[in-house]
Order: structure tokens, then C-alpha cells, then sequence
């Protein structure tokens, strides 16, 4: 059974890593969407989702692999093209009546505008969060990694930081509604 | 831990199933004896979509850079060129 892969903690690291799943993963992938009729940037668009998914499985250690990770990934890209030719057979050629799917993105704008505060007002916050639930990094790692003195006053932060993030998200939303109303 | 702290960690083991028996039926209890709880469970689930949102599009932005790097630098050319022929 072949190990995951380790992305590591830091940016840098994962740099690393990213660079040699591509030179290990990303000439298969090439061939393969070639053959089936992609070009360049088809490829580089459904290999990049594919390390997405690879690294959200890897870091939540929600997959074991069978096989090695260039095949795992040739796997993902397979699955994703077969969908995006499925997605692309299903849409309909437009005409003026099929034209009323304006409101379908009223949502949208004031997610957009919520995810610009908090990614610029409360960054250290989402940066925090991020490596708590989406990196799963230890508590003792990211302890190191943000400077803070304990193990404890990592956890507390986290859940001060979610606190501030879950009070925005409602005020903001509450406030957006309003104004769209 | 204050708590209002000590509530978001509940709320955190309720969404991800992991609060141990004994937090689980003081959960329970809570969810009787608090008529907001409800409400802050669907606010922390979002708080937990945007986070999600964010570091998906944070790392997406990594993987980017790297492609560029690769792309774009001569120390990986054989590498481009290989790639690039592929799509000849």
C-alpha cells in the first residue's frame, strides 16, 4: 500500500511537494487529455482540481491509497473529464426565452463581499482556521507556526478566531439581506 | 475557556460528530435549554463553508504559482518542452 503523500506545514513545503507531483503526474495527464481531444490549458485546469481533491483527501487522511499517487491523480482527472464532457453535453443552445436565470446569482454578490472582508479585516483569523480545519495541522505544529506560547493558548485562539468569523458572517449577512431587500 | 468559547467547541462536535458521550449529552441538554442554539449551529456551519472556501482558494492560488514557475522559468524548460510537444 503506497503512502500518502506529505504536503507538509508551510508554504514553502507544500511548494515542494506541488512541484514534484507535477513533473511526477503532470505528463500522463497531458497525454491523456490530449488524446481525448483537450488542449494545454484543459489539462493544467483538471490537473490543478485534481491536486485540490488529492490534497483535501491526503490531509484529512480520508483515503487510503491502493495504488501510487500518479495514478490516483490520473484517476481524479479521468472522473473530472468524463464530468465536464457530461456538464458541457447537457447545456442547451440558448435562445431569448431560456434567458431568465438572473436571479440565480443574487446570492452571489454579497458571498463575494463577505469573503473580501474576511480574507482582508480578519485574515490572520481565516489563516488560523485554515491550518486548524482545512490543512489539519497539530495543534502543537501550528502552535509553532503562529508563535504563540502554548498549546492552549493555540486552541483558545481558534475558537476566539471562529467566534469572530461566525459573529461577522451573521452581522454581514444580516445586513446584505437587508439591503438587497 | 469562557463560555461562549466552550459552546463553539460543542457546536464544533455536533458538526463533525466528534464530541465525546458526556459532551454529547450536555449538547443535548443545551439544545432544550438554549432556543439560540439551533440558529448558532447554522452560523458556525457557515462560518466552516467560508473557511473552506477561502483555503481551497488560497491553495489553488499556490498550485498556480507553481505551475507558473514551471512554465516560465528556464531551469524547468526540458520540462515545458516536454509537456508543450504533447499538444502538437
Amino acid at each position: 500500500m503506497a503512502q500518502l503523500n506529505d504536503f507538509g506545514s508551510t508554504p514553502i513545503e507544500r511548494e515542494k511537494a506541488f512541484i514534484a507531483l507535477y513533473k511526477k503526474a503532470f505528463p500522463s495527464v497531458a497525454k491523456y487529455i490530449s488524446k481525448m481531444g483537450g488542449d494545454f490549458d484543459d489539462a493544467k485546469d483538471i490537473f490543478q482540481d485534481a491536486l485540490v481533491i488529492y490534497y483535501e483527501k491526503s490531509v484529512s487522511a480520508s483515503v487510503v491509497l491502493q495504488t501510487n499517487e500518479q495514478a490516483y491523480l490520473l484517476g481524479i482527472v479521468k472522473h473530472l473529464w468524463v464530468k465536464k464532457f457530461r456538464e458541457n453535453i447537457k447545456q442547451c443552445p440558448l435562445d431569448d426565452s431560456n434567458l431568465d436565470f438572473a436571479n440565480e446569482d443574487e446570492a452571489q454578490p454579497s458571498t463575494n463581499k463577505l469573503m473580501h472582508y474576511l480574507a482582508s479585516a480578519g485574515q490572520k483569523c481565516m489563516e488560523i482556521l485554515k491550518a486548524f480545519y482545512y490543512d489539519n495541522l497539530p495543534v502543537n505544529k501550528i502552535t509553532e507556526l503562529f508563535g504563540y506560547s502554548g498549546v492552549r493558548s493555540a486552541t483558545v485562539q481558534k475558537y476566539k478566531c471562529m467566534e469572530k468569523v461566525r459573529e461577522t458572517i451573521k452581522e454581514r449577512s444580516l445586513a446584505y439581506e437587508d439591503f438587497v431587500e | 475557556m469562557r463560555t461562549s468559547l466552550n459552546e463553539i467547541k460543542l457546536i464544533d462536535g455536533y458538526i463533525f460528530n466528534c464530541n465525546p458521550p458526556e459532551d454529547a449529552l450536555l449538547f443535548d441538554a443545551l439544545l432544550i435549554l438554549n432556543p439560540e442554539l439551533p440558529d448558532q449551529i447554522i452560523w458556525q456551519k457557515r462560518a466552516h463553508a467560508m473557511v473552506q472556501q477561502y483555503s481551497s482558494k488560497k491553495l489553488r492560488a499556490e498550485i498556480e504559482a507553481v505551475h507558473q514557475q514551471l512554465f516560465n522559468q528556464p531551469a524547468h524548460q526540458s520540462f515545458k518542452q516536454m509537456i508543450l510537444n504533447i499538444f502538437r
